[in-house]
């Protein structure tokens, strides 16, 4: 009896240890935890007139340094001693599924970037810190471009800022102009041109004038915004798929692709892909978004291209579509946390960081200076104004909005039917129409 | 006695609390979660009977509960009857018979994104092998997993899995079949009993327990589709048309995708609900033609 009761007590005291361990560790979260302020500036103010503390900044790394410099990630560690950084990263497809389940278990880290669209879902779920106020306190909007703002809600809440720009340009295959003796594009070319070009430059079966692609950043949505449509309206809540401009963008890439004078999916399949198939001429001309680059000058260093900007609208105007990911910081992280956090984005947006973003050639930065820099770097394709100067130009995001995730989903089934050319465009527009203007009614 | 009771409950304590923790919570609370509206961020939110309605009455579901329906009935009986086929013939004292039990045997082992790749190029439409022995012997190319016609996507991606599947239930049916007392055979053989005679009326009747069991292993994989759809279609957010889902992608978009975890819960009891009173259904018809004795 005696010695049951020895092992039962025994076997108390380990989980009593056991919990207590639990709590303090808790309570040691919690002290150094949020400090009870809504604001975000305040404990950040008060944290520079004190002695810098240790703290320590979980930093979530999607791609990991294939995405992110890591010349700026150990910059920050060694200017910022009282920072220890721990980089959580994964594989990019990974990173993004894993990192719903770390926000549901409340161990997310502290910062980490994502798709912009994304970003504005976890903003409207609370997952995401509001930072428009530690942008008014501790940055000059006017040393950015626009772009500093993609994650920017009509009511003025900024879920997170760039980690980088990704627009797109139209790349032209130089050899295979040559060949066809046909004259290379310029920035004045329209939608038509591209149309008239692609089906001079087209051998059939063996050559296509031009990637025909179905996803949204390099397809459909060009399409229609160059017919004057648009996925939704100003205010990100009407769908405009029964719209004529839209369904005209749309019949128009899809009569290329049909009528063979754009690739289809099975050419550029068997092909090894659209990169492939353009850089290895059997297709002139590709919408190319910036961060192809890096890929294309490491696979195809012998290739003969280069882009100019995307072509104008039917309304004399240019919209050039542009990719952003952005970092948001983790809205349930210890005030000290986001506040390591945000000095993390100071230094990201600072100008020398943003002149190795600018030189990594994987993504453009935000910061105007740094984007000057891009005129001498000298990689292909040489014209980087064709980015830069389109962004300025026309640069429009995907019409993303909280439900971006869900909705783009919608179009992408249909408009898959409609390249296989088992949906006729105006009864797959009105699909769409109906579909996305559900899933809108019901995000609202 | 009493003192062997509590050393017992003391030892399987571990794994008591491994089936609350890991299995038991788990399945109660997606059951609770398919009343209830969650994000996985914010604190669910009950919603009463709101998920299973909109499951219930929306089209997508019924539509994966076709296909995938459809899928089964092609699967099932294809891959038993093939399997049976196989197994038999690989019973028989035949050359190289463990070289062909491997050959069978080898697509079971393969990784499924090695094996998708390798059909998803079987299937390309211009440039397919398939479309090319069809065109080579007169015949029209076929659009496989990418036909407008749904009937031809699920039977495509069900022939792909009979590949996949066969030589697992080829080596349970094989198993049964070795348990054939062979004097059994022997006295039949004497009575004049031809192959066909033995395999039906011998054979067969002594491995129907290893066939139901093949069967239903096969319905409840078949319901359960998933990778093999997701290895051929390449990626969800790519955009599968709605004609060519099962209930496991919608459940995996809503619930991963999407963050819709009370609809894809609701999904997801509904499918283990209609796999029970298949399986149920199954084991009801189970005595009339499995012998166990």
């Amino acid at each position: 009896m005696k010695r049951r009761f020895n092992v039962v007590s025994l076997l108390l005291l380990a989980i009593l240890v056991l919990l207590s361990a639990c709590s303090s560790s808790k309570n040691e979260e919690a002290s150094s935890g949020p400090s009870g302020s809504n604001q975000p500036g305040s404990s950040s103010a008060e944290a520079s007139q004190k002695p810098a503390k240790q703290v320590t900044l979980k930093l979530g790394l999607p791609g990991s340094y294939d995405v992110t410099s890591k010349e700026i990630v150990d910059g920050f560690i060694q200017t910022h001693p009282n920072i220890k950084v721990e980089i959580q990263e994964a594989p990019w497809g990974d990173f993004t599924s894993k990192i719903s389940t770390q926000i549901a278990g409340n161990t997310a880290p502290d910062i980490w970037l994502q798709e912009n669209a994304a970003i504005l879902g976890y903003g409207k779920r609370g997952v995401a810190e509001d930072l428009s106020q530690y942008i008014e306190r501790d940055l000059n909007a006017g040393d950015y471009i626009d772009a500093l703002f993609a994650a920017k809600t009509p009511e003025g809440q900024v879920w997170g800022v760039p980690h980088g720009i990704n627009p797109i340009a139209l790349a032209y295959n130089e050899d295979v102009f040559k060949q066809a003796g046909v004259a290379l594009p310029t920035d004045d070319w329209t939608y038509q041109d591209l149309i008239d070009n692609a089906k001079q430059l087209t051998v059939k079966d063996q050559r296509y004038g031009f990637v025909g692609s179905s996803s949204i950043t390099t397809g459909w949505f060009p399409w229609i915004k160059q017919a004057g449509g648009s996925a939704l309206d100003e205010s990100l809540t009407k769908a405009n798929f029964d719209d004529s401009a839209t369904i005209n963008g749309l019949s128009q890439l899809i009569a290329g692709i049909q009528d063979g004078y754009f690739t289809d999916a099975d050419f550029v399949k068997a092909n090894g892909g659209e990169m492939d198939t353009f850089a290895t001429g059997k297709a002139a001309l590709m919408f190319f978004q910036y961060s192809q680059q890096v890929a294309m000058s490491d696979k195809f260093p012998n290739a003969n291209w280069n882009v100019v900007k995307i072509p104008k609208s039917v309304d004399g105007k240019r919209y050039v579509p542009m990719v952003t990911n952005s970092w948001l910081i983790y809205s349930k992280a210890s005030q000290d946390a986001k506040d390591a956090a945000w000095e993390f984005l100071k230094y990201y947006l600072s100008e020398a960081s943003q002149a190795i973003v600018a030189k990594s050639g994987s993504t453009l930065p935000v910061r105007k200076t740094a984007l000057d820099l891009l005129q001498d770097v000298k990689t292909k394709p040489l014209n980087k104004a064709a980015f830069t100067d389109g962004i300025a130009e026309g640069g429009v995001t995907l019409d993303e909005n909280a439900s971006w995730s869900e909705w783009r989903l919608k179009v992408q089934q249909v408009v898959n039917e409609m390249v296989a050319g088992n949906v006729k465009v105006e009864e797959g527009a009105k699909q769409i129409q109906t579909e996305v203007q559900k899933v809108l009614d019901d995000n609202a | 006695m009493h003192k062997q009771g509590f050393w017992g409950y003391i030892f399987t304590l571990p794994f008591l609390i491994n089936i609350v923790v890991f299995i038991a919570f788990p399945v109660g609370f997606s059951a609770y979660i398919s009343f209830a509206r969650w994000d996985l961020f914010n604190s669910p939110e009950w919603v009463g009977l709101q998920n299973w309605i909109r499951v219930v009455e929306g089209r997508e579901f019924w539509i994966g509960m076709r296909n995938v329906g459809v899928f089964a009935l092609i699967f099932v009986p294809a891959q038993t009857l093939l399997a049976f086929g196989v197994a038999f013939l690989l019973n028989q004292a035949i050359r190289g018979k463990a070289m062909w039990r491997l050959f069978y045997f080898l697509p079971v082992i393969t990784p499924w994104l090695a094996g998708g790749v390798v059909w998803y190029w079987m299937f390309n439409y211009r440039y397919g092998v398939l479309n090319w022995l069809l065109s080579s012997a007169g015949l029209t190319s076929i659009r496989w997993v990418d036909s407008p016609h749904w009937l031809v996507v699920v039977a495509s991606i069900a022939m792909v899995n009979v590949w996949k599947g066969m030589g697992q239930s080829m080596i349970i049916l094989l198993a049964g079949m070795q348990n054939v007392p062979k004097e059994v055979l022997e006295s039949s053989q004497i009575d004049g009993a031809t192959g066909w005679k033995q395999l039906t009326k011998i054979v067969f009747p002594i491995v129907t327990p290893m066939v139901f069991l093949v069967m239903i292993l096969s319905t409840i994989a078949a319901f359960h589709a998933f990778d093999v759809f997701l290895a051929l279609f390449g990626s969800i957010s790519a955009g599968i048309p709605e004609r060519n889902v099962v209930p496991n992608l919608i459940i995996y978009r809503d619930a991963f995708l999407l963050f819709k975890m009370g609809p894809a819960s609701a999904a997801a009891w509904l499918l283990f609900v209609i796999i029970l009173v298949i399986t149920l259904f199954q084991k009801y018809f189970e005595k009339r033609w499995v012998h166990y004795d």
